[in-house]
């Protein structure tokens, strides 16, 4: 029996010696997955671009965090407040704009992939297998299955994958895009290397030659192996210590993953919407391009590199007040996550109200429209039917939109 | 500190968070074979000493021994063969009384649960709860409360025995039986320290006393020792007319401390028994005769009682000295030394709640 | 416990001479079994799990009387796939239970644990027996810990039962849109169960360094419950994202993790070891208040 003959100091020793020990825990658990950090060979932010673009897709299985701090206002509570019902417990779409998603991404390199959006307790999933695809939401078991009309024209058209709306970003997407688009338009520099998911990996910082831009830089980090972006970030101009927008694997292994994982076989109860996504035709293709000429009027593209202002003309913005799924043509404003615009569409009566609440919590009221600021983008609503949207102060947009 | 000693206390203080101390260094003797009687008001600490002999309150200042070793550094050792009722009974109200002393025995790390039916049954018989065994604690009256209380502490034979108030709820009757427990056990050989705030209900048992007034320890002795410091008395009945003669007759034999106590037509003192306290007692009212041989003469208002110290003189004597004086002498007794008196004279108040 | 020879080393006269006071063997096993007996055997616990069991039959009958109705397809996934597989009966009662039933047991049984014997006076006799504090506590944990394992158990097996006659039971489609066997599917619905039931040590820790505060067993289940609401609000507050991975219920609904695909063993064991953390952490926070504090009820 120990408890009467242990001196009194031992009362305090022990929960001391227990806070110390869980604290001591938790901090050693970030070192040592950085325990691995190794050195890479020397590099030029070129030469590595330049892997970048030319590395082979990897086979690979991970868990990919996605983290926005925008600077919004905090849109959950507004939500909350507006009575919108965000269960914790399920993907919610506000998190896109503020707060976490976790995102797990498998795929073969090749033309099999899984890409699915964890909530508490739900997930939103995308499996493609080459000339079909399909989404599967389980908060309501219902798979959208997406097929072409024409296989063999896919492969004509070099892609390897069914376009579906609902695609979701994963770090070598995303990093691929920002190279290829804002390359030529920032400075690029070398960070010191770092770890990212027990990885070696250089550090690419693309920096805006623009200086009015809000971004203030964007780094990527890139695997020292494989030349797999492993993190994006993007930093605005205002803070230096914490990104806006993160995009990052915090766990990532380079192998194909299972057939298991890769393949799909649609449950049993599951409602089915069978979509066929027409390929384009050459012709059809070149139909768009003219086409796009004729988008000139509603769609135009002022600035370049990243002071672009994209200005939208003949929008019912009584509408974009209301919620996309709200207006007569859902298919004009296609969320990027059906499952979750689903989700909205789901919302009661009152949606609109809560829209129009919401917004008015998220924008300023401005000379003719209603701002809506955040630390990386602005959008400009105009009465007049304008959206202005663009990475540049909400100065730069009402001077575009004059 | 002895090991003669079943408990011991060297400066046992307890100060309580708001600065009142409820124990101030007092220094406890029991020893073994005793009984001990541990008296003193409502509030006096007896049982905060108690609580801390037993290691269930952390001591401000000083030591304990209990059977001879530390406490509370070696209760694990020395607890077993102490049986305690610290402050009135206390089960789980939703078990038998039967379930409830299961419940101890098997909590108890040295108990041997072979035999644990057996012991149950042998200490419900002795407290007179055999019947009572298979009902729910909640129904229990105080009384009945009390007596499983008791039992609990009887499921072992024990060395030490510390019976807080064991007498609290019991009716007369109750109490002659705890006093005949207290008898048995103190025959067994154990030693027995037994808390109360009456004197009356443990006077007679107890070989030892000692007596707490606001946290102190203000006497502590044998029983006969203590009598022994007190003079005896003799109690003279007559009527007031003959009260100034008898009053020179017992100063002309040599008695001092002469003294008509004021035992008036309008205090009453009732039948005093064990269970019930002698309401007007005072420091200058003196209860004539306290314990079950009480009697009153039944002519208050015209008798008048007289006491003196005897110093030595016989009794004899002083009858024949009053009755050559012509005084009318109702009654005569020789009174011991009542330790109520000594109580009344050391704590400065009657055994009801001190503060 | 060392075995130590008896107190009386010298001679007594006494009666206890033959008495053994040194432990017996199997001492802490009756210690546990007579706190077993006490928490399970007592009726007010007994009917308050029997009212947790009530959970899933309502929650299956309601489900079953509204399958047909569109708007159940409103709320977790769980609720609407139990229509279609009573296996996932079991979860959805457990997920509904986990906010606010489930702490309420932890309550109930941890306040009662040390304030209960308090305030009943119980707490001074088991102490002068004498039981050892430290084993006291212990015991008190099993207890504690048995009543909700108790409470999860009935849940769950009511839930499947309740889901198999109505339902009835079939492979399992995961979160993930796979289907897997029943077998595999009822030995992941388990593990969701466990990992459940383990979720709630931590607070099970907490309610019983509470317990060890007070006397009133009252005051002790109110600060449990509301341990795990406060916890639950902020996990909820942005504000406090760097707290959010320490909080005591931010992994509690974990247990989806068994229900993907390929199981995130990581999420599963962070939440397993925070709770270890809590344990340690307020189980030596409780055992240094128990062992140190007066008992003076």
């Amino acid at each position: 029996m120990t408890s009467p003959t242990i001196s009194r100091h031992a009362r305090w020793g022990v929960p001391t010696l227990a806070v110390s020990a869980v604290v001591a825990g938790f901090a050693l658990q970030p070192l040592l997955a950085a325990a691995s950090a190794a050195d890479l060979p020397e590099t030029t932010p070129e030469q590595l671009v330049a892997q970048v673009l030319a590395a082979d897709p990897q086979p690979l299985s991970g868990t990919v965090v996605y983290t926005a701090d925008l600077g919004l206002p905090n849109i959950a509570a507004l939500a909350g407040v507006a009575g919108l019902n965000s269960a914790m417990t399920s993907a919610d779409p506000t998190n896109l704009l503020a707060g976490t998603s976790t995102l797990k991404v498998w795929t073969d390199a090749d033309s099999r992939s899984r890409v699915t959006l964890q909530g508490g307790t739900s997930e939103f999933s995308v499996v493609h297998d080459a000339t079909q695809a399909w989404t599967y939401s389980s908060h309501d078991q219902t798979v959208t299955h997406y097929t072409v009309d024409d296989p063999a024209r896919l492969a004509e058209l070099g892609q390897t994958e069914v376009p579906v709306p609902a695609d979701l970003p994963t770090p070598p997407r995303a990093a691929d895009d920002l190279l290829a688009e804002l390359g030529q338009h920032s400075t690029l520099t070398l960070d010191a290397t770092t770890t990212v998911a027990g990885r070696a990996a250089y550090q690419l910082v693309l920096t805006p030659k623009s200086t009015t831009t809000l971004v203030g830089r964007i780094t990527v980090a890139i695997d020292g192996k494989t030349f797999s972006p492993l993190k994006v970030a993007v930093w605005s101009r205002d803070d230096a210590q914490n990104p806006a927008v993160e995009l990052g694997f915090t766990d990532v292994t380079f192998a194909t993953p299972s057939d298991q994982v890769l393949t799909w076989s649609t449950p049993a109860g599951a409602q089915v919407e069978e979509v066929v996504v027409p390929l384009p035709t050459d012709a059809e293709i070149a139909e768009a391009a003219a086409e796009a000429q004729d988008l000139a009027p509603t769609v135009t593209v002022s600035g370049t590199g990243w002071d672009q202002v994209v200005t939208i003309t003949g929008l019912p913005v009584d509408e974009l007040m209301g919620l996309p799924g709200t207006g007569p043509d859902r298919s004009a404003h296609r969320h990027p996550l059906p499952g979750l615009a689903q989700d909205y569409a789901q919302m009661p009566e009152e949606a609109p109200q809560i829209a129009q609440s919401l917004l008015a919590g998220l924008s300023t009221e401005v000379d003719g429209g209603r701002l809506i600021s955040s630390s990386l983008v602005n959008v400009l609503l105009l009465d007049d039917g304008r959206v202005l949207v663009g990475a540049v102060p909400g100065d730069t947009l009402l001077a575009a939109a004059r | 500190m002895s090991d003669d000693l079943a408990v011991a206390t060297r400066g046992l203080t307890k100060r309580f968070r708001s600065g009142q101390v409820a124990v101030d260094a007092i220094d406890l003797e029991v020893p073994r074979g005793a009984v001990y009687g541990f008296l003193g008001p409502n509030g006096s600490g007896k049982t905060t000493t108690i609580r801390m002999l037993l290691g269930l309150v952390r001591p401000t200042a000083g030591e304990v021994e209990l059977l001879g070793r530390p406490m509370p550094q070696a209760a694990a050792q020395v607890l077993g063969p102490v049986g305690a009722l610290v402050e009135g009974p206390a089960f789980q109200p939703y078990l038998t009384g039967r379930a409830n002393l299961v419940r101890l025995d098997a909590c108890d790390p040295s108990a041997d649960p072979a035999t644990r039916d057996a012991r149950i049954d042998a200490a419900l018989a002795r407290v007179g709860l055999a019947a009572a065994g298979g009902k729910k604690f909640r129904q229990y009256s105080l009384g009945m409360k009390q007596r499983l209380g008791l039992a609990a502490t009887l499921l072992r034979p024990r060395e030490l025995m510390v019976l807080d108030e064991p007498t609290n709820g019991l009716d007369p009757q109750g109490t002659r039986e705890v006093r005949t427990l207290v008898r048995e056990l103190a025959d067994e050989g154990t030693t027995v320290l037994v808390s109360s705030h009456l004197l009356a209900e443990i006077d007679q048992v107890c070989t030892h006393l000692g007596v707490m007034s606001t946290g102190r320890l203000v006497l502590q002795g044998g029983r006969a020792d203590l009598a022994g410091q007190r003079p005896r008395r003799v109690e003279i009945t007559t009527t007031a007319a003959h009260l100034p003669t008898a009053r020179r007759v017992l100063a002309e034999q040599g008695l001092t401390d002469i003294r008509v106590p004021a035992v008036g037509p309008d205090i009453r003192v009732p039948a005093v028994g064990p269970d019930i306290r002698v309401p007007a007692v005072g420091p200058d009212i003196r209860v004539p005769a306290v314990g079950p041989d009480v009697r009153d003469d039944g002519a208050a208002g015209t008798a008048t009682r007289l006491t003196a110290v005897l110093d030595g003189v016989a009794t004899p004597a002083i009858t024949k000295a009053l009755v050559e004086a012509e005084v009318a002498v109702a009654a005569l007794h020789v009174r011991e030394p009542s330790l109520e008196e000594v109580f009344v004279e050391l704590t400065g108040e009657g055994f009801d709640v001190a503060r | 416990m060392p075995a130590e020879t008896g107190p009386t080393a010298e001679p007594t006269t006494g009666p206890t001479q033959t008495e053994r006071w040194t432990p017996r063997r199997g001492a802490t096993g009756r210690l546990l079994a007579a706190e077993l007996r006490l928490v399970l055997g007592r009726r007010r616990n007994q009917v308050f799990v029997a009212g947790l069991g009530l959970v899933p039959a309502l929650l299956g009958l309601m489900l079953y009387l509204t399958r047909d109705d569109p708007r159940t397809s409103e709320g977790p996934g769980f609720l609407t796939q139990a229509t279609n597989n009573g296996v996932f009966l079991v979860v959805a009662s457990l997920f509904m239970c986990l906010p606010f039933l489930l702490p309420l047991t932890v309550a109930l049984a941890t306040g009662d644990a040390v304030a209960g014997e308090a305030s009943a006076g119980t707490l001074r006799y088991l102490l002068v027996l004498p039981v050892s504090r430290s084993r006291l506590l212990f015991a008190k944990a099993v207890g504690a810990l048995a009543l909700v394992a108790v409470a999860v158990g009935v849940v769950a097996t009511v839930g499947l039962v309740v889901g198999a006659a109505l339902f009835g039971l079939h492979d399992v489609v995961l979160l993930s849109g796979t289907t897997v066997p029943l077998a595999e599917g009822m030995l992941r619905v388990l593990g969701v169960v466990v990992y459940i039931g383990l979720s709630l040590t931590g607070l099970v820790v907490v309610g019983l360094f509470v317990s060890t505060l007070t006397e009133v067993p009252i005051a002790a289940m109110v600060a449990t419950v509301v341990v795990a609401v406060v916890s639950t609000i902020l996990d909820t507050l942005p504000a406090l994202s760097a707290v959010h991975p320490y909080l005591l219920t931010h992994y509690w609904y974990g247990f989806a993790e068994l229900l993907r695909l390929e199981v995130d063993w990581n999420t599963v064991g962070t939440g397993l070891g925070l709770q270890v953390a809590w344990v340690v952490v307020f189980g030596a926070f409780a055992w240094s208040r128990f062992t140190q504090s007066n008992i003076s009820s």
